[in-house]
């Protein structure tokens, strides 16, 4: 355990884009949001603004703050995909390319345990700083606007903290930045994998398959099988109740009067229960077992240092 | 005394090139053992199979472990310094430091900074700016202050000046040695580290051809500085290797007693670089 937890902040270490790239995000975020309202407030007209939010009910409100709160997180998400990405291409051949291999297999540290540590940074400990840093940047922007609202002479405390759903909001992205890498795990296996044994542009060697394959399948078979469980894969991921349903509540909360005295939830749109019994969510982490062994008994076999 | 290392029939093939080829041998404790062979012997592969890097045929014991399938518990008690097992280039000091302390239960910290203290090495430094010497001095560092039984080397001085090779072995023998501490070393750079050996090895395509204790070499090996017409006499001795030095014939024997060779020539002990060559060009010859 406790090998584990140096293992799992010598990635961090090594890895500073881990937290350094989320925070980044933040301060711009933070930064758009304080000239944003700095250059609203040079028209006068804004306070309207302020008096259509006070004259909304208080689950209208939510809808509007739930809105800026996922427009806020939706940037981290895309910050924290890219990064998943190359962190975990990068994770086993960093090491092979800079020597430092020998030195690190010279510590009374298993193969398995490294491997490990590469993919628990990769679905746990990204997703987990996103969620901080996405926290933070929620409460800074909230805070600049009703400071905002306040020197406009609106009640930033009755228009936005007594409305703005943050259990919710933030239960809901905690868990959808944990889903989100186990329902890739597929793909992280691949990029470890590749990562462990490629000699060369661990990028290429990650991607031209996953390019290739779909192709070659349709030309020599006449299928897409490849094609659609990739496509699957990356688009429907099957945490939501249905998109359609989505789309439409937000459509109604964009109409706040058709939304009537209902709560929106982003909690309540989702389907945990039936994620964690998909059989696709189970599949995928059974071949992330898979490509994780390999790349396991890659490092521990492969003889080329 | 007991066997630290224990090789029987020992062996490593790449596809048909026989890296390691049935070797046999046993490392006490509490010795100084020098690897010594040309470049492509299998010198780094013997190593690495000591150290589990890579798998082998035949049976090889460790303190007891089978190096291989037990490489993490093996690792608690063997250290390693190589060329080619550099330190990370992003991590500092410190923090190599604090690692080291998490994975080793047999390290100690203290010991680690009291023996950094006595460098230019800053804890906050990282390894990207320190020199190729200074990388070498902070890994002796570490490794000083974990308890292992068998430290390897495997030309550990590579690329060093002279005043840091000299250190590194002064550090090696005054910090790291004791009589619970066995090293294996492999070098190009024989002469300086033959006055620290206790036993040396031999390897040459794969295969181990001298095996000794320091203390059994001038009994088994004499060299004779003779005349051309001496020489002449000393060849019926049937000496393994023969080279010319300054118009003067040198001739290496194996198990003959000075006795034999008196009034001859000069009789001498060969150091290790000579014996090495006689050894390694004479069986080819």
């Amino acid at each position: 355990m406790r090998s584990q937890l140096a293992l799992l902040q010598r990635e961090l270490w090594e890895h500073r884009s881990i937290y350094v790239a989320p925070i980044v995000v933040a301060l711009l975020m933070t930064l758009a949001a304080l000239t944003g309202q700095v250059s609203v407030d040079g028209m006068d007209h804004i306070d309207m603004g302020i008096v259509g939010a006070s004259n909304l009910p208080e689950n209208a409100r939510a809808v509007v703050l739930t809105g800026i709160m996922i427009g806020l997180s939706t940037t981290f998400v895309f910050a924290m995909l890219i990064m998943t990405i190359f962190y975990a291409l990068d994770s086993l051949y960093a090491e092979r390319k800079d020597r430092s291999i020998l030195f690190w297999r010279s510590i009374p540290v298993t193969d398995f345990e490294t491997v490990l540590s590469k993919l628990l940074t990769a679905m746990l400990v990204i997703p987990l700083v996103a969620f901080v840093m996405i926290v933070v940047t929620h409460l800074a922007v909230l805070l600049i606007t009703s400071v905002w609202v306040g020197v406009r002479g609106g009640s930033g405390l009755h228009l936005i903290w007594a409305s703005a759903p943050f259990f919710d909001n933030w239960s809901a992205t905690l868990i959808f930045l944990l889903a989100l890498p186990l329902w890739l795990a597929p793909f992280i296996g691949w990029f470890l994998l590749v990562s462990a044994f490629t000699k060369r542009s661990p990028f290429l060697a990650a991607f031209l398959p996953i390019a290739i394959l779909p192709l070659l399948e349709k030309m020599i078979f006449g299928s897409v099988v490849f094609a659609e469980a990739f496509f699957a894969r990356s688009i429907k991921m099957p945490l939501f109740i249905d998109l359609g349903t989505m789309a439409r509540l937000f459509e109604e909360g964009e109409n706040f009067s058709s939304l009537g005295d209902a709560e929106l939830s982003l909690l309540g749109l989702m389907d945990l229960g039936g994620f964690l019994s998909n059989p696709g969510f189970w599949l995928g982490l059974i071949v992330c077992g898979l490509f994780t062994a390999a790349a396991i008994y890659v490092r521990r076999y492969r003889d080329d240092s | 005394m007991t066997s630290l290392v224990s090789a029987r029939n020992v062996a490593k093939h790449y596809g048909a090139v026989r890296a390691v080829d049935d070797v046999s041998f046993d490392i006490e404790k509490g010795c100084i053992t020098g690897l010594i062979g040309p470049n492509g012997a299998g010198k780094t592969t013997l190593l690495k199979a000591v150290l589990g890097l890579t798998d082998c045929q035949g049976s090889l014991s460790v303190l007891g472990l089978d190096p291989f399938r037990q490489r993490k518990e093996l690792m608690q008690n063997i250290c390693f310094i190589a060329d080619v097992a550099v330190l990370p280039r992003w991590i500092r000091v410190n923090q190599l430091l604090d690692f080291v302390d998490a994975v080793h239960n047999n390290f100690s910290r203290k010991r680690a900074e009291d023996l950094l203290a006595n460098t230019k090495i800053q804890p906050k430094a990282k390894v990207r700016e320190l020199s190729k010497g200074m990388v070498t001095q902070l890994h002796l560092s570490i490794i000083t202050a974990i308890d292992a039984k068998l430290l390897i080397l495997d030309e550990p001085t590579l690329g060093l000046d002279i005043i840091f090779r000299k250190d590194f072995y002064g550090n090696l023998l005054e910090d790291y040695f004791n009589e619970e501490r066995t090293i294996m070393i492999t070098t190009h750079q024989v002469e300086e580290i033959e006055n620290l050996l206790t036993d040396v090895m031999f390897i040459n395509d794969g295969r181990i051809v001298l095996d000794a204790s320091m203390d059994a070499l001038p009994e088994q090996y004499v060299e004779l500085l003779a005349s051309s017409e001496n020489a002449d006499e000393a060849r019926k001795l049937n000496p393994i290797y023969e080279r010319d030095v300054f118009g003067k014939k040198v001739l290496t024997f194996e198990g003959i007693s000075r006795e034999q060779l008196t009034g001859l020539g000069e009789l001498r002990t060969p150091d290790i670089a000579d014996l090495f060559v006689a050894k390694v060009k004479g069986a080819t010859a």
